[in-house]
């Protein structure tokens, strides 16, 4: 059973598709990456999965729960927002028009289990790197406001764990001594792992990189493609955006190519690496 | 920051050694004993100081101190901008002056109301909050300020309720049960008012201290660091950003409650934008922002020119120009000026503060490193462009 599937979608900003009627999906348990030229929507794909952007069409499930579009108003949204859906879902449906385009928004995406990692690091800068982590600690966490305001033991406890935990992935990641420093003092290759590091603080099922080897000299890439292994040996699918063409070939099992944000391949990368059309979306078409 | 781990069962005696708010810097056995000895001081000033003045006027600068940390949640902590904060100051006070006095002849006590009217500014934080959650920076600013201004002219005009312009007057005081020869009446005498808001602050600082090493103060520093990357993490923005205007607004309903009853009345012209909104926002900001400490020493130093450096001033000169005796000098009347421009000397106190000390008097970390690395890259820059 896929544990991500994404069928028809379309994101319009204006006139331009950005995404253009793409279906995929992503199998429990594989490494799974997404490569184009740039500008191809691979981003912007990221992000509608991730709830940032709205689809204009489409749908998107996650683990047999429907991301996009969603009906159950009451549970994901504030009351009078919920009551308001709740009225002219129906008459749009009435009146043809489809149910009311509604997707989950971020934090809930998170909280199912899919987390991120961003193409331009965005580290919570002047947070220590423990912290950073413990941040992404956060959708597991269940101290209310009471236990924060009164530090109660149970608050206490979690704190605790948390930290306990947060280290855990900080020595998983290789960055263990460097705790303590601000995210911003990192060196670039070890923001590119904190992110990691956050990441699966969220307790995901489905880790979603966006250009992760962006940047890194050979040497890094190799220890990247060894962390992306042993994040999938923790039973975590990974689903990475590269455009590396060595980094995806090594480490993918199957690879999908965008072009114009629409899907022109999908297979093994033998294949996909001999398809013509990725070549002329690549190299451009020969005279 | 690291600190050892704590046993898992520990005494009362443990804890409060361990107790420690952020930002200290004394590391140690020994980093408790200036706050003791601080404490100490606190306790016996008023029995130390005979002169009730000196004692009014620090039970009056402990509501201003009470505002400033409330604010800080907003401020520092969430990093949201708010300029209407005295909105949430007039709610608690006349929320306060509502249920405890002759306007409807409802005369609740003290001890119940306090609690009561910082949850109904928690509430109002939240009603106010609501709109501004997709506002950020200079947007939300203007947002606030506006509901900042709404707030007491709604109060001014709703004079059957509110009593208009003239205000509530005849406001409830607190009562305890008399001891150790004190009647349990608070009245114009300073000292018992003294005690209480030692109290309100000592527990306030409890609270706020725990807030910010909590899951939520650590949420609402990733919203104030990246909006996008914190919702990418599974935090609730709307919820974690709401509960930094309740909360922010409970600190101030509590100091609405003592300034009305300490008062003895409200008018809706103590609640404006100049006289509370961006004084307490000065104190949060020149004091040091999202640092507690800082905070504190702000509001304590802005409550001292105000009240006590401006109004003395023109006397001391006067004082010193007669001493002088020379007739140039009398005649100029330099006092005078000095009464008249005070505003304009306050000003300039604030302005030289801030180019001295831009990170505030006493920085958060964070604030510090920010700073620090700003200036040390720029410097970087300029060499490059050379």
């Amino acid at each position: 059973m896929p544990i991500l599937e994404v069928k028809g979608l379309t994101k319009r900003f204006g006139g331009l598709v950005a995404v253009n009627k793409v279906d995929l999906s992503v199998e429990q348990g594989e490494i799974f990456a997404m490569i184009g030229p740039n500008g191809a929507g691979k981003t912007t794909l990221f992000n509608l999965i991730a709830g940032l952007y709205k689809p204009t069409s489409g749908q998107i499930s996650f683990n047999g729960r429907s991301i996009f579009p969603v009906r159950e108003f009451w549970r994901t949204y504030q009351p009078p927002l919920a009551a308001y859906y709740t009225v002219v879902d129906p008459i749009r449906r009435g009146l043809g028009l489809g149910p009311i385009p509604l997707g989950l928004k971020p934090h809930a995406v998170t909280t199912l289990g899919v987390a991120r990692t961003f193409q331009n690091i965005r580290l919570f800068s002047y947070m220590t790197a423990l912290e950073n982590v413990m941040v992404g600690e956060h959708p597991r966490m269940h101290a209310q406001v009471w236990d924060a305001l009164l530090n109660t033991p149970y608050a206490r406890r979690e704190e605790r764990q948390v930290r306990d935990r947060a280290m855990e992935l900080m020595r998983f990641v290789g960055l263990e001594r460097y705790a303590d420093q601000y995210a911003r003092n990192l060196a670039y290759g070890f923001q590119r792992r904190l992110e990691i590091a956050r990441a699966l603080a969220t307790d995901p099922k489905l880790l979603m990189l966006d250009e992760p080897a962006a940047g890194f000299n050979p040497q890094e890439k190799a220890e990247l493609m060894q962390l992306i292994q042993a994040i999938r040996s923790r039973g975590i699918t990974v689903f990475l955006i590269e455009h590396d063409m060595k980094v995806v070939m090594e480490v993918s099992e199957r690879i999908v190519v965008l072009d114009y944000g629409e899907k022109i391949a999908e297979g093994p990368p033998q294949k996909v690496r001999s398809d013509p059309r990725v070549i002329e979306a690549y190299l451009g078409k020969s005279a | 920051m690291k600190r050892p781990n704590a046993p898992a069962k520990s005494g009362i005696v443990d804890r409060v050694r361990r107790f420690e708010i952020q930002g200290l810097g004394a590391v140690g056995r020994g980093r408790n004993v200036p706050y003791l000895l601080l404490g100490i001081a606190l306790i016996l000033f008023p029995v130390l100081d005979s002169d009730s003045s000196h004692v009014n006027v620090a039970a009056d600068a402990g509501h201003w101190i009470l505002l400033a940390l409330g604010l800080n949640i907003v401020v520092g902590y969430a990093g949201l901008l708010d300029l209407g904060y005295a909105a949430f100051f007039a709610i608690g006070s006349y929320a306060f002056a509502i249920m405890a006095s002759g306007q409807f002849n409802i005369h609740i006590s003290f001890w119940i109301l306090l609690p009561v009217s910082a949850f109904i500014a928690a509430l109002f934080g939240v009603f106010l909050g609501a709109p501004t959650l997709r506002l950020r920076g200079d947007y939300l600013a203007i947002v606030t300020l506006g509901f900042g201004e709404i707030v007491p002219r709604v109060f001014r005009n709703a004079t059957p309720i509110t009593g208009g312009v003239n205000g509530i007057v005849g406001i409830d005081q607190p009562h305890l049960p008399s001891i150790l020869g004190w009647s349990g009446k608070f009245g114009f005498n300073p000292v018992p008012w003294y005690y209480l808001i030692l109290a309100v602050l000592v527990l306030s600082l409890f609270l706020i201290n725990n807030l910010r090493n909590s899951r939520l103060g650590r949420a609402w520093m990733a919203i104030r660091e990246d909006e996008v990357a914190a919702a990418a993490t599974g935090i609730n923005t709307v919820t974690t950003k709401l509960l930094a205007f309740a909360l922010g607004a409970s600190f101030s309903g509590f100091a609405g409650t003592y300034y009305a009853s300490k008062l003895f009345l409200v008018v809706p012209e103590s609640f404006s934008f100049q006289a509370v909104s961006v004084v307490v926002l000065v104190m949060v900001v020149l004091g040091g922002m999202g640092n507690i400490r800082g905070v504190i020493v702000g509001a304590i130093l802005i409550y001292f020119i105000q009240t006590y450096l401006l109004i003395q001033l023109p006397n001391w000169i006067s004082s010193a120009t007669a001493a002088l005796n020379i007739d140039f000098l009398t005649k100029l009347d330099i006092a005078s000026y000095v009464q008249r421009s005070n505003y304009l000397i306050f000003g300039i106190i604030l302005a030289g503060i801030m180019l001295l000390r831009p990170q505030g008097l006493i920085p958060s970390a964070q604030r510090k490193a920010e700073l620090e690395l700003g200036t040390s890259e720029e410097a970087v820059a300029d060499l490059g462009s050379a």
